[in-house]
Order: structure tokens, then C-alpha cells, then sequence
């Protein structure tokens, strides 16, 4: 495609910081005049707020006490997603007994077992860990599953034809051969971890981001709730990146399409 | 008692409700260190026929190979590809080497061997590239690398050559018969192109249309071994104009029957 102007590297990466420029400078100025509603914040105060928690490192240990919960939780549910999703691609009463589950309840909002589960396991990490992983299960294994369905027939009977055990059809087909599926599996179900995370502190924890957005949105500080917004957004960009580089790490220049990726 | 023996040999697909015969009642004999070409208008069932031999498609009759019944695949019939199938998340090397692996060969003793069938395809510094690196004809000779470093008793080739550019493919079948001259494997080689059936070959079945059967079972009498020039000779034109028409006849009855 041609465009004049765009074909320019330092351009195109201009462009992408348009919109939200817009939206600060906009914020800004709207915060400046006297009729503005009060959720409306400039940012150079979010910006002040935000420093004086970084000084004061009140973040630091919001933003611990949210990580651990999303990493565990991710960890748990994308284990066993990944895993069993795989295995199912292979084992027929395996696939029978998951396949309908997760299809009917994949489209069910697992936040909505929120309040099941606080009872069961209280108000502390264990419930909040419990419904990421629940949550996270899903994309992970439907991209696990479909993506081992999927590897090439040709690939499977090069490796019967050289003597493989069904057990390294496996291993050393069947899971690098889906490994792009997957990954595209784990970008969803991190993604999502955030997501639950958020929803799962804001109905009653100690300490955590979430907790945070929602006592600063109770006692009106909405300085202090941006702060805390931009905070959760800032660690969940970075969980991105870190697996996008650990895809291309593991599958650049490998399979097609994958080295431009990131 | 030939090396490969088919007797009764057939498959029928079901596609959409419809019943397809892809070969029925289908006999051939292999003997030990022939090339054996078969040749046959498109979806006369070389293909099916082939795969059954692999062990890759079940159907009726027997089909035995050294005196072992085929029932499934395996590593004394090695199978190259048209389209390769080389593992892309592995490195040259790594594919070439990959059947040993599979049967628990050590690290430095499968990578010596694979590093000497890289070598016999000329393609030793490319060891460490990866398959999407190459061009097809490279990834061809990785993936004829690779089905060599096992050492099957067979080989059986689906068009292997089909993808490639006609310069390419010349090329190919030139190497395919040096390296092919030196031990003489026992092989079987689907093609729809009478010219590289006629250079590779001691023998070319050709194939009727769906289902299939065997039309014509023809020695090729050229001397091996076989070089470039052997294209212009009189015997090859011969040879190439008497399969033709047989086989055009097969084309045009397909096409009919479609």
C-alpha cells in the first residue's frame, strides 16, 4: 500500500501515539475550565498523584498484592488449559468428557461465580486466584485444542513413517506444531487474568490495585482512581509485551508470518 | 516372491454420501533394487495406492513388503513428499536427524549421520538454517536427506518434484539418480510427468483412470547409468511418444467420466 508520508518507520510510530495524545491534551484542557464534571482530571495531576505514590511506595504494594493474584491465577489456569487442551487433541474419552464443557460454559461470564466461590473460599486471594484461573482455563485450552487439531496430517505421517512412538507424535509434533496456536491462546487468557482480577478486587480485598480504583472512586479522589487505572494498564501492557517477546523468542523465522510479529 | 507384493488390492472413499473407487482388485510386483515408476492421469488412485503401501491409508487385499504384511507405517518404507513436510521449528539438521532421534539414537552419533546425508544433497552449510529459509528445491533435497539417514528398505516418493520450476526439477531428478545409483534402493515413484519417469526409471506402470488398473507394465531399456543427454536419444522419444498416447487416452476417459 502507498500512502505518501506513511511509508516512513518514524512516521508510522508517530501515528500510533495520535489518539491517545488527543485524549490527554483533551482531558487537560477540559479539566482546566470551570464546568467540567469532576470525574474529568487533568493529567498533569493524575501525573503528581501517581508520583506521590511511587514516593511514597503505597503503589508498589497495591500493585504487588494484584500481581501475585493475576500471575498465580494465570499460571494455574493456563497450565492446565495448555495442558489438557493438548492431551484432549489426542485422547478421545478426554476430548468427550472437556469438549462439551467448556463449549457450553465458554460463553458464561466466569466472574458471575464470583460470590459462589468467596463462599466456598473467602474474601482473601485464594477465591480471586481461584476465578483468574477459572477464567483463563478457557481461551487457553480451546486454542491448545484446536491449534494440536490442526497440525498438518503430512507432518503426523512423516513422523509415523520415521518410526515415532505415539508418545513423541505427541511431544515432538503434535505440541510445537500448535505452539503458535497456543501462544495465541495465552495472549487471550493474560488478558483476560487482568480483567477478573480487576472485577474479583473491586467486590472486597485487602490491598490490590482494584481495591484501590474502587476506595478512591467511593471517596471521590478521582485523580487517585486514573492513577490506580493507569497502573493496572501499565503492568498489564508490560505482561503483554513480555510474551510477545517470549513468542518470537521461541517461533520467529520459524513458521510463517512469525517473524514479523510484535 | 518379490521384494513388495500387492495382491487384491483396493480402497473406496466415501465423499459427501458417494461412494468413490479409487482402485479395486489391484495387483503389482516389486523386485529388489528396481525404480519403478507409476504413471497415470490425475485421481487414478497412484497416489491412494502409494499411501496404502506407506501404510498411511487401510483398504482391501494385502499388501506385503520383505516378507512383513503392511499395516501401518513405518521406517522400512521411507515416504518423500510433494509438499516436504519438513518441521519448520526445526533446524536443518534437526529434520535430517529427526528420525534417529525418534528411535532414541544419541545426540553426536545422530548428528554425525545426518551431517553425511546433508552432505550427499550438497547442502552441509546450510545446517543450521531453517526450512523456511530455503527455497523448494533445497527443502526437497533436506527432506530426500532426511528420508535417507534412516536407511529404509523402500522408498516411496508422491511427486516429490511436483512443486518445483521445470529447471529445478531436471536438476533434481539428475541428483535423485546419482545418489539413487549408489545403493540402489528398491523404489516406487508416483509422477504425472512421462519424461522424469522415463530418466529415473527401470520400470513404468501405467495407470488407467478411476479405479485404477495397471494399463501397460513396460521395461525401460536405457542405459544406466543415466545422464542429461539421455533426454535427446531416440530410444527416450520412442519411449516417451508410445506412453503418451497411452496415457492420453486415460486423460481424455477420465475427463469424460467427470
Amino acid at each position: 500500500m502507498n500512502m505518501p508520508g506513511l511509508d516512513n518507520r518514524h512516521v508510522r510510530m508517530a501515528a500510533a501515539w495520535v489518539l491517545p495524545l488527543i485524549v490527554v491534551v483533551t482531558m487537560q484542557v477540559m479539566a482546566g475550565s470551570d464546568s467540567a464534571p469532576r470525574y474529568v482530571v487533568a493529567p498533569t495531576q493524575i501525573a503528581s498523584t501517581l508520583w506521590t505514590l511511587v514516593q511514597s511506595g503505597e503503589i508498589f504494594v497495591h500493585a504487588w498484592a494484584s500481581l501475585v493474584r493475576a500471575y498465580s491465577g494465570y499460571i494455574i489456569g493456563a497450565a492446565a488449559g495448555v495442558g489438557i487442551g493438548l492431551l484432549c487433541s489426542v485422547s478421545r474419552p478426554l476430548s468427550a468428557f472437556f469438549d462439551p464443557l467448556v463449549s457450553i460454559a465458554y460463553p458464561v461470564p466466569k466472574v458471575a461465580l464470583l460470590p459462589v466461590l468467596i463462599t466456598w473460599l473467602g474474601f482473601g486471594d485464594a477465591s480471586k486466584i481461584a476465578i483468574i484461573a477459572l477464567a483463563v482455563f478457557f481461551p487457553t485450552f480451546i486454542n491448545a485444542l484446536y491449534g494440536a487439531r490442526g497440525v498438518s496430517q503430512r507432518w503426523i505421517w512423516s513422523a509415523r513413517n520415521m518410526g515415532a512412538s505415539r508418545a513423541r507424535v505427541f511431544f515432538m509434533v503434535i505440541v510445537p506444531a500448535a505452539a503458535p496456536h497456543v501462544f495465541n491462546g495465552l495472549r487471550s487468557g493474560l488478558a483476560l487474568s487482568f480483567i477478573v482480577l480487576f472485577a474479583a478486587e473491586m467486590v472486597g480485598a485487602r490491598k490490590g490495585l482494584g481495591d484501590l480504583i474502587l476506595q478512591a472512586e467511593e471517596g471521590l479522589r478521582f485523580d487517585l482512581m486514573y492513577a490506580a487505572i493507569f497502573s493496572i494498564g501499565l503492568i498489564g501492557f508490560a505482561s503483554d509485551r513480555l510474551l510477545l517477546a517470549l513468542r518470537r523468542r521461541l517461533l520467529a523465522g520459524k513458521f510463517p508470518g512469525e517473524a514479523r510479529h510484535g | 516372491m518379490g521384494f513388495m507384493t500387492a495382491s487384491g488390492v483396493g480402497k473406496t472413499f466415501e465423499r459427501d454420501g458417494k461412494s468413490v473407487v479409487a482402485i479395486a482388485d489391484f495387483n503389482l510386483t516389486l523386485e529388489a533394487g528396481e525404480f519403478v515408476s507409476i504413471v497415470g492421469p490425475s485421481g487414478c488412485g497412484k497416489s491412494t495406492f502409494l499411501h496404502m503401501v506407506g501404510g498411511f491409508e487401510k483398504g482391501e487385499g494385502t499388501i506385503v513388503v520383505a516378507d512383513q504384511r503392511v499395516t501401518s507405517p513405518g521406517p522400512d518404507r521411507g515416504m518423500l513428499f510433494q509438499d516436504y513436510a519438513l518441521f519448520p521449528w526445526r533446524s536443518v539438521i534437526g529434520n535430517v536427524a529427526w528420525a534417529l532421534e525418534a528411535q532414541g539414537m544419541g545426540r553426536a552419533q545422530r548428528n554425525a549421520v545426518a551431517e553425511k546425508y546433508l552432505a550427499l544433497v550438497g547442502l552441509s552449510q546450510f545446517r543450521d538454517a531453517y526450512p523456511s529459509e530455503l527455497s523448494g528445491g533445497m527443502q526437497q533435497r533436506v527432506a530426500l536427506a532426511r528420508v535417507l539417514a534412516f536407511e529404509p528398505h523402500m522408498l516411496l516418493m508422491d511427486e516429490p518434484f511436483g512443486a518445483l520450476d521445470a529447471q529445478t526439477r531436471e536438476l533434481m531428478q539428475e541428483e535423485l539418480t546419482e545418489i539413487w545409483q549408489q545403493n540402489r534402493r528398491t523404489v516406487l515413484f508416483v509422477t504425472h510427468d512421462i519424461d522424469e519417469a522415463l530418466y529415473l526409471s527401470d520400470r513404468i506402470i501405467v495407470f488407467t483412470a478411476r479405479p485404477g488398473r495397471i494399463k501397460a507394465d513396460m521395461r525401460i531399456d536405457l542405459p544406466r547409468p543415466r545422464g542429461a543427454d539421455i533426454r535427446k536419444s531416440g530410444r527416450f522419444t520412442e519411449y516417451r511418444n508410445q506412453i503418451w498416447d497411452m496415457l492420453r487416452e486415460e486423460v481424455l476417459r477420465a475427463k469424460a467420466g467427470s
